[in-house]
């Protein structure tokens, strides 16, 4: 079974992050993920990053993944 | 005609088009059922719905259409937005709203 560690791991391996948490119970993950290349980019085209460094495995091994994505300006802001 | 003809006219004759697993009335799974309520709650009444359960060429085929790993997807005019998650950050800052109010772009 997946681990939310090893979704962790994946998205690590694939995408420069300053912030990661994955929560989750094997098939379902909820994922809050901060890097600076999702810095003026459309939540369309953040997702499609962490798509990609997930590289396949999304709606495959990993059925299914909730993600929230913040730039670290916008994750500072929350953070206030 | 092939399967991404198929897609794309879909996505082109209807101006807000939902791939999901199962109908709006019977959704057959969680996120397709969120992203149902989201455009219920648009008040959009007029959406079209494709069960991608019911066809195995077209639940492989949208994904290819809009490199895009998962489903529910949604479509306003053509264009891919995006998932469950993405629709409803856009329905909380209201982008949603604005761009499902917009008039279809001929």
């Amino acid at each position: 079974m997946v681990t939310p560690e090893l979704v962790k791991q994946y998205i690590e391996a694939g995408l420069v992050c300053t912030h990661l948490t994955v929560t989750g119970d094997g098939a379902h993950f909820d994922a809050v993920i901060v890097s600076p290349l999702f810095s003026g980019k459309r939540l369309v085209e953040r997702h499609r990053l962490v798509n990609q460094a997930l590289a396949g495995r999304l709606g495959d091994e990993i059925h299914a993944l909730s993600m929230k994505t913040l730039s670290p300006e916008e994750w500072a802001e929350q953070q206030g | 005609m092939s399967v991404q003809d198929t897609i794309r006219q879909t996505v082109t004759d209807n101006p807000v088009v939902l791939f999901m697993k199962g109908s709006a009335q019977f959704p057959q799974c969680g996120f397709s059922a969120r992203a149902v309520q989201i455009l219920a709650a648009c008040g959009r009444e007029d959406f079209v719905t494709v069960d991608v359960l019911a066809d195995p060429e077209i639940r492989q085929g949208i994904k290819d259409y809009s490199n895009w790993p998962t489903i529910p997807q949604l479509y306003v005019n053509g264009e891919f937005i995006g998932g469950s998650d993405i629709m409803f950050e856009m329905f909380q800052s209201g982008e949603l709203q604005t761009l499902l109010g917009q008039p279809q772009q001929q």
